[in-house]
């Protein structure tokens, strides 16, 4: 044995010492196992439509690394400043940290980490060699601009086709100041237009160009929205009084001088109902929302339903319009049918049917109605649209096999981040489209869990060798090591102050202080994800693991780890596995 | 100056007057006062050393051993199941060559549950490399820690004493306390190498090769052969300073004596009493106290011993299958000498039951009226 012990028996030492190192002592050789790092999906990564890396990016702002924490969540989601503001973030809802005391504050961290890199202009750039083959994106909402940003990270030439004369579709004309500040999203659409996308303003469908002459290009994305306003298909709702939510909410962020009445009905209850109640609130209205359902049924944010009756929206539930008629005074009267809850429709919602013989009659200065928005199909080919939609198939594919849809012209839920999700899925379908590979088996190898997420981090890692390694697994709370947490309240971001909320269009949100920020990001549990925290490097009795938090690498010395198992029992968040040895 | 107080208490003054820099220690029944009277002074600042309060014995003597590898005097004082506890640190203390010293109150060992006076909880540690005292009452005790530390210092070797639980731990007696000057003067502060050293970082307690590893123990054997010998000059260099001493045996009225009482602890102070009336009686009988009991004094026991006719020898304490265990170490010490005596194991005082004046003059009687050697152990019972 090759150790340096001091043998010197006339020393007073009269004990071993040893000068040297045991490492000779190969003690690794005695083991059965051996740990493994396997990262873990968290369950808010899973249910973001966009994949995005949260608990990555949380550890990220915890350090107060912000631009790296920018950069990782950009690799899913070109709109962290958007979505960090209108998200309605079921990342919170799956929080685990939910199940130990209160959900960690994770839309306020993305709007934060944006916010405080406002500086910070990351580098974007193609991850690949570029590719002579052109695709034409239709529509520069969020899923049209998500196609396009992540169409030109896989090297494309992007052209992009907007009929308004500005990018951002519904995030621009659809959403209010007061929710999201016009700057943030031209920040955004800036950082995605180094990629040097060429840029179509003022081009319309059917219009200015054909639907047949998209066939140029070898790809084609359609993205075009759903910006039509479904009619109420009742008396009276031509009248001028009657404001359409979408067309109001375009005037609003147009920057028209609008008047409307001094008491408003709103009809509808999505997220334009709410849109326009809290916008009509602004202009000096009194404000009723008329909605056939209940409150629970309401398909708008709940953030924002709270928000809009914390400012004073009155909300009428189970009434349906079936009249409005202009008054003498011109005030408008709308009668209403009384409903109820009864069953469930083919969608599986609670169905409201009417009273029979029970009215309720309101009037007002004037009536917006909000009760859904269709797709303008009028320069598609009929064999592209099923029920008023776009047809496609899981990977995003049409009839039409050079040529693939998303955002709300599809059949999915309308929300930004799902547009954002249909953008990268496009890309992603697009360039194995081009590649010739096959969908389905490259879609199950980078999901994001199970919820239909994918993620253009795996995509890009396994893309050039056409080698993708397996998904991770979802990590469940009882996987987590709770002994290790202390409890502590969710941290709320201020807000405008309640006196100058309805002056004027100011942001209501006004996100995290960095002392907020810190806390609420070391809140999160990075339920799978190393964070560094050292446990299983203070907990190994053999000193067999090294860590170094800045190049993010943990080393065990296999040679001498016996396999014990402590880092594995002691990982807070299940990323130390054991693996039997064979 | 003399003070009226518990075998308890002595042991305290006693570290105190050591100046211990170091005391690791956990309570228990009936050492406590040891931990509480040293946790006072420290509070009240008489105590120039560190009381730590550990989780566990087993804590304390490992606290003990890093401690002392420093280079400092370190203490702990347990008893029954904190030395049973312990017991893995002992033999850790042992081999790490450090001179703690520790006193334990023999109490018994559970099951069943008890709190009263028995050796089996030193005894059982007997063969953890700790050289071993056994005292007869307060000052004694006190002395003996003081001593400890000038023998253990010497041999590289932790020492432990024991005084039995209640009959010398909570009694209260005379003691006398020597003058701080004195101790310091027997006791120059400890100037032991520093095995812990920053400045060259070293392994200790390193994987050996088994010929190291015997190398290690036979080391440890020579050093506590030495003990005999470094024991008894201690002793006489104590005698010296204070005017008191022990012997690492004691022979009270053996010269003339045909049988001899042998024992140790407490029931030593009884037999003295015994021995009184026996002589009254015309009984030619002795006592042979022991106090050193690791190292064995062979030597000194077979000298001592040498043309007795017959021995009983009073255990407080059994080794269940065995017999009483100063008797067993005593049988091996005289089975070399010729015309070695009858050899007798009385088990008298188990459990903390009394083992009075009367109880010994009825050992004597009986073993007096023995003409063959029994090999099993009689036990003393009530009448």
């Amino acid at each position: 044995m090759d150790m340096e012990i001091k043998n010197d028996f006339s020393s007073e030492l009269v004990i071993p010492i040893s000068y040297g190192s045991s490492e000779v002592i190969e003690t690794g050789k005695w083991g059965f196992e051996k740990p493994e790092t396997a990262f873990m999906t968290a369950p808010c990564q899973e249910v973001c439509p966009a994949g995005n890396a949260i608990p990555r990016f949380l550890y990220l702002a915890g350090e107060e690394r912000y631009e790296e924490a920018l950069e990782t969540i950009l690799k899913e989601n070109p709109f962290p400043g958007v979505c960090g503001r209108v998200c309605f973030h079921p990342c919170e809802k799956d929080c685990h940290r939910g199940q130990y005391d209160e959900v960690v504050s994770i839309n306020t961290m993305e709007r934060y980490v944006f916010d405080v890199t406002s500086d910070h202009h990351p580098d974007i750039h193609p991850m690949s060699t570029l590719s002579s083959k052109q695709v034409a994106v239709v529509g520069s909402g969020p899923a049209g601009l998500s196609a396009a940003y992540f169409l030109g990270l896989l090297g494309y030439q992007v052209t992009l086709f907007e009929a308004r004369k500005e990018l951002g579709g519904v995030m621009r004309w659809g959403i209010p100041e007061y929710r999201l500040p016009k700057s943030i999203l031209t920040k955004e659409i800036k950082r995605i237009l180094q990629l040097s996308i060429d840029v179509k303003k003022g081009v319309r469908m059917g219009k200015e160009i054909s639907f047949e002459e998209l066939d140029q290009f070898d790809a084609v994305f359609l993205s075009p929205g759903a910006g039509l306003n479904l009619p109420l298909g009742i008396e009276g709702e031509d009248l001028k009084k009657v404001w359409r939510g979408r067309d109001l909410l375009d005037q609003l962020n147009s920057g028209d001088k609008i008047r409307i009445g001094k008491e408003i009905i709103v009809i509808g209850g999505g997220n334009t109902a709410m849109d326009v109640a809290r916008s009509a609130l602004r202009l000096g209205s009194k404000v009723t929302v008329a909605y056939r359902r209940t409150r629970g049924e309401m398909p708008a944010i709940q953030d924002e339903i709270r928000e809009a009756e914390e400012e004073g929206v009155r909300f009428e539930f189970l009434i349906q319009p079936i009249k409005i008629r202009l008054l003498k005074n011109r005030r408008v009267r709308v009668k209403f049918q009384q409903m109820r809850i009864r069953g469930r429709d083919q969608s599986n919602r609670p169905k409201a049917i009417p009273i029979k013989g029970e009215y309720l009659t309101l009037e007002a200065d004037g009536l917006i109605t909000a009760v859904g928005e269709g797709v303008d199909l009028s320069w598609i080919p009929g064999t592209l649209s099923k029920n008023n939609l776009i047809d496609v198939s899981s990977s995003l594919t049409t009839p039409y096999p050079k040529i693939f849809a998303g955002g709300d012209a599809i059949d999915q839920p309308r929300t930004i981040v799902t547009a954002i999700a249909s953008g990268k899925r496009a890309a992603i379908s697009i360039d194995l489209h081009l590649r010739g590979w096959l969908y389905d088996d490259v879609f199950s190898k980078i999901r994001v869990g199970n919820k239909g997420a994918l993620s253009m981090e795996a995509y890009l890692s396994g893309r050039n060798g056409g080698n993708w390694s397996e998904p991770k697994d979802t990590i469940s709370y009882p996987q987590l090591n709770t002994f290790f947490f202390e409890h502590s309240k969710r941290i709320e971001m201020r807000k405008l102050d309640r006196n100058k909320v309805l002056k004027g269009f100011s942001e209501v949100n006004l996100g995290f202080t960095s002392d907020e920020a810190r806390k609420a990001s070391s809140r999160c549990f990075s339920c799978g994800t190393c964070n560094y925290c050292h446990n299983c490097y203070f907990f190994c009795p053999e000193g067999a693991i090294s860590l170094d938090p800045l190049h993010q690498t943990k080393t065990v010395d296999l040679d001498h780890c016996k396999g014990c198992g402590t880092c594995a029992k002691v990982c807070p968040r299940y990323v130390v596995l054991m693996k039997e040895l064979s | 100056m003399k003070e009226f107080m518990t075998g308890n208490d002595a042991v305290a003054c006693a570290v105190r007057l050591c100046r211990t820099p170091l005391i690791a220690a956990y309570p228990i029944t009936p050492q406590t006062p040891i931990y509480e009277k040293l946790s006072e002074w420290e509070a009240s600042g008489e105590l120039k050393g560190i009381m730590m309060r550990t989780e566990s014995e087993h804590s304390a003597m490992a606290s003990c051993i890093a401690a002392s590898l420093t280079g400092v005097r370190t203490f702990t004082a347990t008893s029954s199941q904190g030395i049973a506890l312990m017991h893995e640190m002992l033999h850790f203390a042992a081999g790490c060559r450090v001179p703690v010293v520790m006193a334990n109150v023999n109490r018994l060992l559970a099951a069943p549950w008890g709190f009263w006076a028995d050796q089996l909880d030193s005894l059982s540690q007997r063969d953890t490399g700790w050289i071993q005292f056994y005292c007869e009452n307060g000052q004694e005790s006190l002395d003996t820690v003081i001593q400890a530390y000038k023998i253990a210092e010497k041999a590289y070797l932790p020492a432990m004493l024991s005084l039995e639980a209640f009959f010398v731990s909570h009694f209260m007696e005379p003691v006398d306390i020597p003058d701080q000057e004195q101790v310091d003067r027997f006791l120059p502060p400890l100037d032991l190498p520093h095995r812990f050293d920053i400045d060259k970082p070293g392994y200790l307690v390193p994987v050996v090769p088994p010929e190291l590893y015997r190398k290690y123990k036979h080391m440890a054997q020579t050093s506590m052969n030495s003990v005999k010998e470094i024991a008894a000059r201690v002793d006489h260099e104590f005698r010296e300073e204070f005017g008191r001493g022990y012997g690492i045996i004691e022979p009270v009225l053996l010269d003339d004596a045909e049988t001899v009482l042998v024992t140790a602890g407490s029931i030593a102070s009884t037999a003295r009493v015994a021995l009184r009336v026996l002589r009254e009686q015309g009984h030619r009988v002795g006592l042979l106290k022991l106090r050193l009991f690791r190292p064995f004094p062979v030597e000194a026991i077979q000298q001592t011993l040498k043309g007795k006719k017959k021995i009983a020898v009073i255990d407080r304490n059994i080794s269940v299958g065995g017999g009483g265990i100063f008797c067993q170490e005593l049988r091996a010490a005289l089975v070399h000498s010729q015309d070695h005596p009858l050899t007798f194991s009385y088990i008298a005082g188990i459990g903390g039951t009394d083992v009075n004046p009367e109880v010994i003059e009825r050992i004597a009687l009986d073993v007096m009226e023995k003409t063959e050697p029994i090999d099993t152990p009689i036990w003393i019972m009530e009448e």
